[in-house]
């Protein structure tokens, strides 16, 4: 007990500089809702940031992942908005939460429906073929989808995901066209790559790289603004001369509507002081993602600009939208 | 030698006190969330995740594997016991399982079942130490179309599945094709008979439906019958609820043919347990000589399933440790345990971290013995659970399908599916339509619907592409075998008719 309250008093101490020391501080265990079970990309974030905030003692109280699995995140949504005023629950959204309701009319509730805190983190990506693949760079593949129309092939996820987005942008800019094969699992995915039974495919750096130093794979280009630290070597698909738009996977933190707004500046603060820890810098280069703080109001501003892009890229590619 | 000098390393990491203690808390801790139904592996491990970063990395992924493979020993109790799977990869053991609990052998079931995932178990860690990285090749040749065929020859195995009439079998199968496709098509994005729900976007769960219609028909079909119900009979004697020489006997060709099955679907990233299982059961059943008594509880149909979905764990590890791809929930959470450790697994992590491997690859094989022994001593303990009256029973079994249900999603809405699939189970019954067929198809249509879109990709709508391909082509054939079989036995009954005319 006597622990607890000077924890608390650390904290306060902590806050003091800051305008919002007396006003809200969560009392009692916090839920971070995430929209996949056990083992999915958002759980393992979260959890990753329930074990930091205990590290770094970021929080008077503890932070506990709820799976809200279903509806490809329309559930784990509806479940925030469902929530109106709690004080007690946070949300890590992804962009399969902005994409869903673009597309299906099922799922009701938009990030605009809930409070924004802030954007946590840009995951890059690289765009990889197999080590004995005939492509060097990204335009000689190019230039083979032009001679050969339809006949090459990328493997992906959905046709919402980013994986078909660089596609579509890409195919658009130059003119071609290629096949885009969706696998629901990651493994399924490089698994169709490394069998020779697909010519490309779009992967995050971390899971390119083992794959690389194994010499099973090659990386063309970078879906990155930056080089990224650990391929110095690679072009950005802006200098392999590919002018499109950078799509990042975005995570970041929404709450429920109706939450008051001294709640809401503390939450950015806590995930900006969360985001200048040391836990937290390993884990983003560990895990080869970009800091993407952002605060509350930038972030809504963010995915207004998101959801207006991705929608008339989802139209481009013949996706129905419903919003 | 490179192999017996990796083992010696191994067993002397496995056999540290500390590791050996993680270990037997991996196994046990599988062995209670695996009789549990719903709370499975891979939130198991998920909620674990964090206790592990203090411990040595060892120590932690022996634990997390331990509770993987414990959790398929578990899996088989409630569906023996009550018609309850406990796991997806447990569905199939329903059916021969729980005949054998309603004839008074439930203790043999739950034996052999902890014999066979024993002997299966042992040989999937052997592929995994003597063959991964050839199996690791060879999962990769497989693609789209190959996944087709595999899963046509699984669903081909419903002609086996079928009772008494293969139109009412067909018919059970096309709706758990149905129900497969409920949900956003994964190439379209488009939804799918969602009726406007979006708890319905990602598709009905395996669990709920086989919950539904095995165990909740089955509590409503003898709530009706309420005269007619008695107590189930359990012999007393320590004897009599062990299998007998003969048992073991029987189960010869089912161990061989779990084991192998098992260890070569879960090597496939897109393969399974529940596929491995549902392939084993069809495989066992296609070449016994007792075909037709299968599903009224002959012992071999519950030794094949659970010995395929254990060696099942040694061949999903294949692709995960060679290669650095998940292949299914667990694995992939695995995957997420081992990047959060600091390691980087893919082609590189078995000859850069040796002692890791082989240490746990020797702690498998502790583990299973150390389940064995577990299991074993639980079986006359759990078969008392059937000496309990039926008012006792049937709200019990009521009880630990909704829990199960609810602790997957801690959805109210799964409850209600869970409802309307018990309903469905019941008029299935009462109108002779066997359920099995209709499980299959749920289990095999959504992959076998997509490896078909994906091929005709790969094709630019070329059929050919099935065909043209040798592992795929094989495949197919089989599947038109077994499409076959009842015609062999329809000719063999027309050719002893007439050898008794003559």
């Amino acid at each position: 007990m006597k622990s607890a309250s000077s924890l608390i008093a650390l904290v306060a101490s902590l806050c003091a500089p800051l305008a919002f020391a007396e006003g809200f501080k969560p009392a009692r265990t916090v839920d971070l809702v995430v929209h996949t079970g056990p083992g999915g990309g958002s759980d393992v974030l979260a959890r990753a940031i329930a074990i930091m905030v205990e590290k770094e003692k970021l929080l008077p109280v503890r932070l506990q992942v709820i799976n809200k699995p279903g509806g490809n995140g329309a559930v784990a949504a509806a479940h925030l908005a469902e929530k109106r005023g709690d004080q007690n629950t946070l949300g890590l959204f992804t962009g399969v939460w902005l994409q869903t309701p673009l597309v299906s009319a099922e799922a009701k509730v938009t990030l605009r429906d809930l409070t924004p805190i802030a954007r946590l983190v840009l995951e890059p990506a690289v765009i990889a073929v197999k080590a004995d693949s005939p492509y060097k760079t990204l335009a000689e593949f190019i230039g083979a989808a032009r001679k050969n129309p339809g006949q090459l092939k990328q493997s992906g996820g959905s046709n919402t995901s980013r994986d078909n987005v660089v596609r579509q942008l890409l195919q658009k800019s130059t003119g071609t066209r290629w096949a885009f094969i969706s696998f629901p699992g990651g493994g399924e995915r490089i698994a169709a790559l490394l069998g020779g039974h697909v010519d490309i495919m779009v992967i995050e750096p971390e899971e390119a790289g083992e794959h690389i130093r194994a010499g099973n794979m090659r990386v063309l280009a970078q879906v990155s603004e930056r080089r990224l630290a650990k391929f110095p070597e690679i072009p950005t698909l802006k200098e392999a001369g590919f002018d499109v738009p950078v799509v990042p996977q975005v995570r970041g933190v929404v709450a429920p509507p109706g939450i008051p707004k001294e709640n809401v500046e503390f939450w950015q603060d806590f995930f900006r002081r969360l985001t200048r820890t040391q836990s937290w810098r390993k884990y983003i280069e560990d895990n080869q993602f970009e800091d993407g703080y952002q605060n509350a109001a930038d972030l809504a501003k963010f995915y207004e600009e998101f959801t207006d892009r991705m929608r008339e890229i989802l139209k481009d590619a013949g996706v129905k939208t419903v919003r | 030698m490179e192999i017996l000098a990796g083992l010696f390393h191994g067993f002397a990491v496995a056999l540290e006190p500390a590791n050996l203690f993680w270990c037997f808390v991996g196994v046990l801790l599988g062995t209670v969330v695996g009789i549990l139904p719903g709370l499975g592996p891979p939130a198991t491990i998920a909620m674990l995740l964090p206790l592990t970063f203090n411990m040595n990395p060892a120590g932690a992924i022996i634990m997390l594997a331990g509770i993987y493979y414990g959790a398929k020993y578990g899996g088989s109790t409630t569906s023996i016991l009550m018609n309850v799977p406990g796991e997806s990869a447990s569905v199939v053991t329903c059916l021969d399982g729980y005949q054998m609990a309603k004839k008074g052998r439930a203790g043999p079931a739950l034996g052999i079942a902890a014999i066979a995932s024993f002997v299966a178990g042992t040989v999937g860690v052997l592929g995994l130490m003597l063959v991964a990285p050839p199996i690791a090749k060879f999962a990769l040749s497989f693609s789209s179309p190959e996944y087709f065929a595999l899963m046509s020859l699984g669903l081909a195995l419903v002609v086996l599945l079928a009772g008494r009439s293969i139109v009412k079998a067909l018919l059970a199968a096309l709706v758990g094709l149905w129900i497969a496709s409920v949900g956003t098509d994964l190439f379209s994005s488009t939804s799918r008979f969602t009726f406007g729900r979006m708890e319905l976007l990602s598709g009905i769960d395996f669990v709920v439906v086989a919950i539904g219609v095995f165990a909740l028909a089955e509590v409503m079909v003898n709530m009706e019958a309420r005269e007619e119900t008695q107590l189930l009979p359990v012999p007393k004697g320590l004897k009599n609820l062990l299998p007998t020489m003969q048992d073991l006997k029987d189960c010869r060709f089912a161990f061989l043919n779990g084991s192998v099955i098992g260890f070569l679907v879960g090597a496939l990233p897109g393969g399974g347990s529940t596929i491995a299982s549902f392939l084993s059961y069809g495989l066992e059943k296609a070449v016994s000589p007792r075909r037709e008594q299968f599903g009224t509880g002959v012992i071999e149909g519950v030794a094949a399933p659970e010995g395929a979905n254990n060696s099942e764990t040694g061949g999903a590890l294949v692709p995960l440790l060679t290669l650095g791809i998940p292949g299914s929930g667990t694995t992939a959470i695995l995957l997420a345990a081992l990047v959060l450790w600091g390691f980087k697994p893919g082609p590189l992590f078995i000859p850069e971290h040796p002692a890791l491997f082989w240490g746990l690859v020797a702690s498998m094989y502790i583990g299973n013995v150390m389940l064995l022994i577990l299991n074993l001593p639980l079986v006359p303990l759990f078969a008392q659970v059937l000496r309990m009256p039926v008012y006792v029973l049937y709200p019990l079994i009521l009880g630990v399908s909704m829990v199960g249900v609810y602790s997957v999603s801690g959805s109210l809405f799964d409850l209600l599916l869970l409802l309307v699939f018990g309903l469905l189970g019941y008029l299935m019954r009462k109108l002779d339509y066997p359920s099995a067929p209709l499980i299959l198809g749920l289990a095999l249509g959504a992959g076998m619907e997509r490896a078909l879109r994906q091929s005709l990709m790969m094709s630019e709508g070329k059929l050919s592409i099935l065909v043209a391909r040798p592992i795929s082509a094989v495949m197919l054939s089989f599947a038109v075998l077994v499409l076959l079989i009842p015609m062999f036995g329809k000719l063999n009954a027309w050719r002893l008719r007439a050898l008794e005319q003559d």
